[in-house]
């Protein structure tokens, strides 16, 4: 540990440019870590979901719609253990700006396939019982201050509904019990907005619980199988690969994000490498004078690297732990809705610091190298 | 009236919660086509003095008047330019810019006039000429050997044709025979061209060729000493 | 300044190690500034221009996007008979009726699903449209299966190369045309007859009327005309604006997330600059000294070291900015959520964007250089002198 006690007395020497150091890796890897997070938010879904759960869509994409004579067959199906379904309402609360998802369910089915929204018994009994109420998510709600009793209007987005808006009274206030439901939604009863619907009977999406999940694939095509060759053609999937697919909607974010992520770690390899080449330089001397007492070259690689890793890790910390009080999706309220939440979890934090020191050993090698070969002579020469 | 008159000048510096009294009560007076050598142990305060007198530095307490300005109730921006134009400083390890050519450097002070491009120029050239490097000027301080460092340094000081030349050891870093060319040049500068010059030296030799020394010893002075 | 070129420069060559370093450090930053808006550039840039500035385009009142409008086939006529339509070569008015769906098709890149437009068209859609070339095969015949693809659309979305059978809406439509149009939007698109494409997608009425004015300026009429007409529940915007709308949430999105990550990235070179200034400073005191002796005022040397900082963040903009354009041209796309459908577009960097990655850098070195600039002005000049 002496050899600890030395680097810290040397880092401690310049204070200034140590701080500024430490301060360089910190903002990068409190950037890393937050990407890293946001690329974890928008995954989250896909990665929490469910192995008894498939969707069934229109073949023809997911705007259009399936009657509802569809859910008797697919209940039938060998495998089916049981359905529900939902549309996309696409309404617009006082402003357009104010985007938000709302879906019209089969409310008992739905929370029943779907144990992640997590509601008290009271709740989700006045839900079921007020066919104009509606239960949100609590990220929802404390975005507009909703409380349970509220009443909200939604005006019609898509023509479908008709042209009168529609009036919920929130009944419940839902939390999400993991990432495959997000808290920012709001669900209301389908038959609600079919009663008002220009067109009865349409469905935008089933949710079919299979009794094994390693007939998914199977029990997928024996539904689509069912309805090809007819004007209402589906589509199954897994709810992983539905979930996958929204995220790859955005783009290549794993390119992008990572791209970024790399460009972040040059910029540091560059500012930290280049402080501890400074560093060097300056010390030519002490260097020369601990050789001739006898260190040998080993130890002033590692007293050079050391110093180097610390400054990094110290940095890496900060940053990482910044990151992680500082970021949580919700506090960006971007495009209310399109951004999954994220926040910076344990695992970011640890690849953040794990990053520093990366960068740290990186940065500092040429440096110690160099330094650990200085030639005595040529170093007490050098007037600094 | 003398060119520069020192009046009870005191000079202590701060080091944490102690003073360190550096000079004590100095009075001088010098006149002008003086050739004017300090003298004195180390630490008796002669580089101090020669500070304050370039306003590098400020007395303590006391008054300085150089040419008829007290230049020790100037602001930092007044005393820059009082220095551009009244002193040139020649310095004990030459302090030439590295990386700019021997015909840069002298001309640096020139940067701070409005002469234009032709005319700092003819200064500079002038200057090289007289301290007898006119062939050099493109070479840059490290290929020059440490007697002609301290010639560029001189141009460079007398360049604006100041008031006042200030020497701190002009040949404490140089070998015999280039510090009895500097110590010639500076002489030639005096008796020729008329230049008011104040040496700081602690070579007896150097002292030889001044017209007048004073001793400062632990910060004030012992009495004059005329040499011709 | 004569000072600052010859002294400030040549000094900061003189370490090259070190001004290399900061540079590059620099560099990284303003070249992820320049590629993440050129993003957004180009998103917005194929928007734009998909909009002609003597088109207009009619939805119903109140809907903010063409999938959510409704246009009454009834009421088509009522539109193009409006003297402010102008008329083609055969004295018929150039207006094109329209529906927009979306269709699942596999991208080529990830074989996931694309939420790929389909358009409805009328006959006479590209006439209104006069900016798309067709680059192989022929425009549509109406009346029949025959479908148009957007140039960008067959490159990123499977099965749609010319002579394809595309099977969608339960039927087969065969691809006869490929047309492009300076990367507008409309090149991510599949174009199909709309009279076939209603009962095909279970629709009953289009959604929005694109007409092509006698002149720009006839658009004010054209508004107020329609606005008078109580059969009419209808809203005329001009083509380029609909469409700037259409992009702006997206382009705002990358814009500020790529705005804020590079000034946080930037914070981090910023400090790498500082750092390397102070170095410099401290190196260079007795110079510093020298140059304050010969009467060289703080302000002037203030200037001075700011003005280096600056010049050698200069170089890494315009290092970072060279490390950035390849990606100019690039393709790629996203999902424009205000019509839910993919836009595939280009990497498009500008001469304006590298300008402000210029001065961003500048911004970088003067941040960084201040306080070492004034802290190299600060020493007092006897203390200066005296360093080794």
């Amino acid at each position: 540990m002496k050899l600890l006690g030395l680097i810290v007395k040397s880092a401690r020497r310049s204070k200034r440019r140590t701080a500024l150091t430490v301060m360089s890796v910190a903002v990068a890897v409190f950037l890393f870590a937050s990407l890293r997070a946001i690329l974890d938010g928008f995954n989250a879904a896909a990665a929490a979901s469910s192995s008894t759960r498939i969707i069934t869509i229109r073949s023809t994409s997911l705007i259009f719609a399936m009657p509802s004579s569809h859910t008797q067959t697919i209940r039938s199906i060998p495998g089916v253990r049981d359905i529900t379904w939902a549309n996309w309402f696409g309404g617009i609360y006082k402003d357009p700006n104010n985007f938000f998802a709302q879906f019209a369910i089969d409310a008992e089915s739905y929370l029943r396939l779907y144990p992640e929204i997590e509601l008290s018994a009271s709740e989700r009994e006045a839900f079921f019982a007020d066919r104009t109420g509606a239960i949100v998510g609590d990220g929802l709600a404390q975005r507009f201050g909703f409380k349970v009793g509220d009443r909200i209007v939604l005006q019609v987005g898509i023509p479908t509904y008709g042209s009168q808006d529609f009036t919920f009274t929130i009944r419940g206030i839902y939390r999400a019990g993991a990432a495959a439901v997000d808290n920012q939604s709001m669900f209301f009863h389908w038959k609600y907005a079919d009663e008002r619907s220009i067109e009865a009977g349409q469905i935008g999406w089933f949710v079919v619980e299979i009794a094994n999940p390693d007939a998914a694939a199977q029990v997928s095509a024996a539904i689509d199988q069912k309805f090809s060759n007819t004007p209402y053609e589906t589509k199954t999937d897994t709810e992983q690969q539905f979930a996958s697919s929204f995220v790859s909607m955005f783009g290549n974010l794993n390119v992008l994000l990572g791209s970024i992520g790399l460009a972040i770690v040059l910029t540091t390899l560059f500012v930290a490498g280049n402080t501890m080449a400074m560093s060097v330089r300056e010390r030519t001397t002490e260097i020369a004078v601990m050789r001739t007492l006898g260190f040998p070259a080993r130890a002033i690689f590692l007293f050079i690297a050391g110093e180097g890793l610390l400054i990094s890790i110290v940095g890496g910390l900060l940053g990482a732990g910044l990151a992680w009080a500082i970021v949580d999706g919700q506090n960006f309220g971007v495009s209310g809705g399109f951004v999954p939440p994220f926040g910076v979890t344990g695992r970011n934090v640890l690849i953040g610091v794990a990053l520093s020191a990366l960068i740290g050993v990186l940065a500092g090698a040429v440096p110690a190298t160099m330094a650990s070969r200085l030639k005595i002579v040529d170093a007490l020469r050098r007037v600094a | 009236m003398a060119l520069i008159e020192l009046r009870d000048v005191t000079k202590a510096y701060r080091r944490d919660a102690i003073e360190i009294p550096v000079l004590e009560r100095v009075t001088l007076s010098v006149s002008e086509g003086d050739f004017l050598g300090l003298m004195g142990p180390s630490g008796s305060g002669k580089s101090t003095l020669l500070n304050l007198l370039a306003g590098i530095d400020r007395p303590s307490s006391g008054s300085i008047v150089i040419g008829g300005t007290d230049i020790s109730g100037l602001s930092e921006g007044a005393l820059a330019g009082w220095r551009a134009r009244h002193i040139g400083f020649i310095f004990q390890l030459y302090n030439l810019i590295p990386v700019l050519t021997a015909f840069e450097n002298v001309e640096l002070p020139l940067l701070l006039t409005s002469l234009s491009k032709k005319q700092r120029r003819d200064h500079v050239m002038t200057a090289l000429d007289i301290v007898g490097l006119g062939d050099r000027t493109k070479h840059y301080p490290r290929q020059l050997s440490g007697g002609q460092e301290q010639r560029v340094a001189i141009a460079r000081a007398i360049v604006t044709d100041p008031t006042l030349l200030l020497a701190d050891e002009p040949t404490g870093d140089l070998d015999a025979k280039s510090a009895a060319e500097v110590l010639v040049l500076l002489r030639r500068l005096n008796s020729e061209f008329k230049k008011t010059i104040i040496m700081v030296t602690h070579d007896p030799h150097a002292a030889e060729r001044a017209t007048h020394v004073v001793h400062l010893e632990k910060g004030t002075l012992a009495e004059s000493m005329e040499v011709t | 300044m004569g000072l600052v070129a010859n002294y400030n420069l040549r000094s900061m060559i003189a370490r090259k190690g070190t001004a290399a370093m900061t540079a590059m450090g620099i560099a990284m930053v303003v070249a992820v500034f320049v590629m993440t808006l050129a993003i957004a550039q180009g998103f917005q840039k194929t928007l734009v221009s998909s909009g002609s500035p003597d088109n207009a385009i009619v939805l119903r009142k109140g809907a903010t996007a063409e999938n959510v409008s409704a246009v009454a086939r009834t009421q088509l006529p009522l539109i193009e008979s409006l003297p402010q339509v102008a008329r083609g070569d055969d004295g018929k008015p150039l207006a094109s009726p329209e529906l927009v769906v979306i269709i699942a098709l596999p991208r080529f890149s990830n074989n996931q699903t694309a939420n790929v437009p389909v358009r409805g068209v009328g006959p006479r859609a590209f006439q209104v449209r006069e900016s798309l070339k067709f680059v192989e095969g022929r425009p549509l015949t109406p009346g029949t299966r025959e479908i148009n693809v957007g140039r960008l659309a067959v490159g990123r979305f499977q099965g749609l190369t010319l002579g394809s059978d595309v099977r969608f809406a339960s039927q087969t439509w065969k691809v006869v045309g490929v047309f492009s149009g300076d990367d507008a939007a409309f090149e991510s698109e599949v174009w199909g007859d709309v009279d076939l494409m209603i009962p095909a997608f279970q629709r009953n009425g289009y959604q929005s009327v694109t007409v092509k004015l006698t002149d720009a300026s006839a658009f004010e009429s054209f508004e107020s005309v329609i606005a008078d007409d109580p059969r009419l529940d209808l809203r005329p915007q001009r083509e380029i604006a609909f469409y700037a709308d259409q992009s702006r949430v997206m382009t705002t999105v990358i814009r500020v997330f790529g705005t804020f990550v590079t000034a946080i990235l930037a914070i981090g070179a910023m400090f790498g600059a500082m750092n390397t200034m102070y170095a410099a400073v401290a190196y260079r005191k007795r110079e510093i000294g020298t140059l304050r002796a010969l009467g060289f005022t703080r302000r002037r040397i203030v200037a001075a070291f700011l003005a280096e900082s600056i010049a050698l963040a200069l170089i890494g903009g315009v290092i970072g900015c060279l490390l950035a354009l390849p990606v100019h041209g690039l393709s790629t796309g996203t999902t424009n959520m205000a019509s839910f459908s993919e836009v595939a577009f280009k990497f498009r960097i500008t001469p304006a964007l590298l300008g402000g990655g210029l001065l961003f850098a500048a911004l970088m070195g003067a941040a960084g250089g201040l306080l070492p600039a004034i802290g190299a002005a600060r020493i007092p000049i006897a203390r200066a002198l005296r360093e080794i």
